[in-house]
């Protein structure tokens, strides 16, 4: 349209350099953009650094105090996931030391364990496990079982062995059945490449989506400010890219140290194309910057506007089907997930680093991302045209005239 | 006294007329409420999509393939011909586990040596891995056992004796709470204490950096911090009293979640996360001085709270000051005595270290507040006003 077309070389470039030296004077951006969205990351960092949780605190009633007993608690003891911590006296006491959290399961031999077993009377070894605390509770109880499973096939190759079978004969009809399971991409099951991984870019996408609403909401909450910037860049639409521009390259450069410690220093393997990830990780910058943009733009005050981001980014994680995959979420979520940048991002970032997934087949969520980028810029513009309507304009001037004396010294950057 | 209650109704009253703390506080809880839950709902990864790659063809490989389709977890997808077709699938998220049947694989079984089965499952999401690895192990252990029995028994061994031989020591998991192992079940609980304890902080401190703070208050305490923070308490309490039990057992009995916890219990263990998180909330906002920065500074540091708690991830396998850092934090105790009352039916005397923890930290950020306020008074800012005729 007429507006700006013909200021752009100029214009947008020196509404840049306007923000970006605001930026870097004002310590309340500085520190919304790249300290404390730095801050939270590596605190997330050293929480996952250990990556596989071990020496899980686990209590044992051991009724039995045989050979066998002592066995089975050697092998318990002795997996890396387990940690026997508390011997109680009766299954009263174990529940109530998983009821308070101390430990995470209890292991209960009963009496005559032993004999029972020698007797052929197929006795059971029972293991309760606190599944509120899921991710803690499967853990100890994969412990568990593994270690009871070994002692069970070693006892029964040993009862072979003694029949007059051979050790090799004896170990192969324990198990006739058996399965060899390899976790793909991520074979020692590491939180770190799983979950931590996916997590610096959620909570940045916080980050992005609410500064973004906050920097802009300061020249959109007051009219006369939006003017001056229109002024400046010689049009709404150059005025737009230069205000954003600054901050999208210091959200991806805050990405990239993120990244690079992630990848560099803890070890998350970086199989997939940088290429294809430097591309996403842009279109993933300026959608969550876009989102933020559009919501100011709508609401024109920042204190509503965060109000809506939040709501859009805060429960943003469990859209994105880290922890429970999106594939078996119900229809609804499905679709919301496809509103939020981090959705489209995660998927790429999971092809392209532990999957290693071949580009072409990433295609189609950078696809949609680029269509995600592509709309809510569209949708802005669209905005800004609205208000340059002179209807609009008399309306939105009369609201700003009272959000102005409302608003005081609130608006005003340092 | 009568101080102290006029500033309570006066907050009472500022928490339904200022807008965005409103929206905040109550209107955004409606929306969490509905909105957050959703992912999790089904609670169970079913039917995750397999690659079969059958290299043997025999009876028994297709036996064992009917029998993984019938499991819960797992859904056969398709037959591929080879691994590489399979792998290709992998990648394009059509599946998201291959099984490999090899081939000799019913010949091995039956002439009593062991047959080895491929799963090759996606760990780059845990749970599909879980769900994947326990639905095939299961599967095959069965069928080792009935191979093993079969075997026996022809040989003249009695069926009881036989499975003694087979399966001489069984295992039993009893999982405590949660039995189904629902994920909404794990998950929800623990964040809707997340959510309640940051939008209260969000909404205290919108009302505490409000530009027009209400002249009333600052004349009936004569700019007494200590009756001033009571009255703001009290308001608190009073409107969290029935948020609580709404958001934490209503909530979660309407979307049918498992739930043990007494009203009293809830509300007890409540009373001081709330009085520690609104202080804290007006703590920031005495920090920050404006709103936007307050609600700025919670909505980033939200996630990274819900991991320092030791919820999702054990506080066992976290460097010793984090887990200190985390303390400071009311969730960390709260998401811990609240999830034990609400989902475990803990008692008192289970979670009586977090209850303390929670009253410490209460006490700890009012003495805080009420001295940082009374520094500030004289010069600038809320009670400032009523020296005039507080004198």
């Amino acid at each position: 349209m007429t507006m700006g077309t013909r200021g752009l070389p100029i214009g947008w470039r020196l509404m840049a350099w306007r923000e970006w030296r605001l930026l870097w004077r004002s310590p309340v951006l500085l520190t919304l953009t790249i300290i404390y969205p730095l801050i939270l990351m590596l605190m997330l960092m050293l929480v996952f650094q250990a990556g596989v949780p071990q020496q899980l605190p686990v209590a044992v009633l051991d009724q039995d105090n045989s050979d066998l007993s002592r066995h089975l608690l050697h092998a318990v003891a002795a997996t890396p996931e387990v940690a026997i911590t508390d011997s109680v006296h009766d299954l009263r006491q174990g529940r109530a030391l998983i009821q308070a959290g101390a430990v995470h399961g209890l292991l209960y031999l009963p009496q005559h364990l032993e004999r029972d077993l020698l007797a052929g009377q197929r006795p059971e070894v029972v293991f309760f496990y606190d599944n509120q605390w899921m991710s803690a509770g499967g853990i100890v109880a994969r412990g568990v079982m593994q270690a009871v499973t070994e002692v069970t096939a070693e006892m029964r190759v040993a009862s072979r062995m003694a029949q007059g079978e051979s050790m090799a004969h004896a170990a192969m009809g324990v198990q006739p059945v058996q399965v060899q399971a390899s976790p793909l991409f991520n074979p020692a099951l590491n939180y770190v490449h799983f979950l931590l991984a996916a997590l610096l870019p959620a909570v940045l996408q916080i980050f992005i989506a609410s500064t973004t609403a906050y920097a802009l909401g300061l020249d959109v909450q007051t009219r006369y400010r939006l003017r001056v910037m229109r002024r400046l860049a010689g049009g709404v639409w150059p005025a737009m890219v230069g205000k954003l521009l600054p901050y999208s390259v210091v959200f991806l450069l805050v990405l990239a140290v993120a990244d690079g410690i992630l990848f560099g220093v803890m070890g998350v393997p970086l199989r997939g194309s940088l290429m294809v990830l430097l591309v996403a990780a842009v279109g993933f910058v300026l959608a969550s910057q876009l989102i933020g943009a559009l919501v100011v733009l709508l609401v024109r005050n920042i204190s509503t506007a965060l109000s809506l981001v939040a709501v859009l980014m805060a429960p943003a994680f469990g859209f994105m089907g880290i922890g429970f995959p999106r594939e078996g979420m119900n229809l609804f979520a499905q679709l919301w997930g496809y509103l939020i940048p981090g959705t489209w991002f995660m998927q790429i970032r999971v092809d392209q680093t532990v999957r290693g997934t071949p580009w072409e087949v990433t295609a189609w969520p950078i696809l949609g991302l680029l269509v995600m980028v592509t709309l809510l810029a569209w949708m802005v513009i669209l905005r800004l045209m609205l208000w340059q309507r002179p209807w609009l304009q008399t309306r939105t001037t009369r609201r700003a005239k009272s959000a102005t004396s409302a608003a005081g010294e609130g608006a005003a950057t340092p | 006294m009568t101080a102290v209650l006029v500033v309570w109704r006066d907050t009472l009253w500022q928490i339904f007329t200022y807008r965005p703390a409103l929206m905040v506080m109550v209107l955004s809880l409606v929306v969490y409420g509905l909105l957050y839950p959703q992912p999790y709902l089904t609670e169970t990864l079913r039917d995750i999509p397999v690659a079969l790659v059958d290299q043997d063809g025999s009876v028994s490989s297709r036996e064992l393939t009917r029998r993984l389709g019938a499991t819960e977890a797992v859904q056969i997808a398709g037959i591929f011909p080879d691994l590489v077709a399979a792998e290709q699938a992998l990648f394009a998220r059509r599946v998201h586990g291959v099984v490999y049947i090899p081939q000799g694989f019913e010949r091995d079984m039956l002439r009593g040596g062991a047959t080895t089965l491929a799963l090759y499952a996606d760990a780059s999401y845990f749970l599909m891995y879980q769900r994947l690895s326990t639905g095939v192990n299961t599967v095959a252990r069965g069928l080792g056992v009935e191979v093993e029995m079969g075997r026996l028994v022809a040989q003249g061994v009695a069926p009881t004796n036989a499975l003694a031989e087979v399966d001489p020591l069984p295992l039993v998991l009893v999982p405590l709470f949660n039995p189904q192992g629902g994920y909404a079940s794990y998950l929800l609980p623990a964040a809707f204490v997340l959510i309640l304890q940051q939008t209260l902080m969000m909404g205290a401190g919108l009302l505490a950096t409000r530009r027009e703070p209400s002249a009333q208050r600052a004349d009936v305490t004569g700019g007494n911090g200590w009756r001033n923070l009571l009255g703001q308490a009290l308001a608190y309490v009073s409107l969290y009293a029935f948020l609580i039990p709404l958001f934490l057992q209503g909530v979660p009995g309407w979307y049918g979640l498992p739930a043990l916890g007494s009203l009293g219990m809830l509300l007890w263990v409540a009373l001081p996360f709330v009085l520690a998180a609104a202080f804290l909330g007006l703590l920031i906002a005495a920090w920050l001085e404006r709103g936007e920065l307050v609600q700025l500074v919670l909505l980033g540091i939200g996630l990274p709270f819900f991991f320092l708690s030791g919820f999702a991830w054990p506080s066992d396998a976290m460097p010793g000051w984090i887990v200190f850092l985390a303390q400071w934090v009311p969730s960390t105790p709260a998401i811990d005595a609240l999830v034990r009352v609400t989902q475990m039916g803990a008692t008192m005397t289970d979670v009586v270290w977090q209850v303390l923890q929670l009253w410490g930290l209460a006490l700890f950020y009012g003495v805080l507040l009420v001295m940082i306020q009374s520094r500030r008074a004289p010069d600038h800012g809320v009670t400032g006003e009523a020296h005039p005729q507080g004198e």
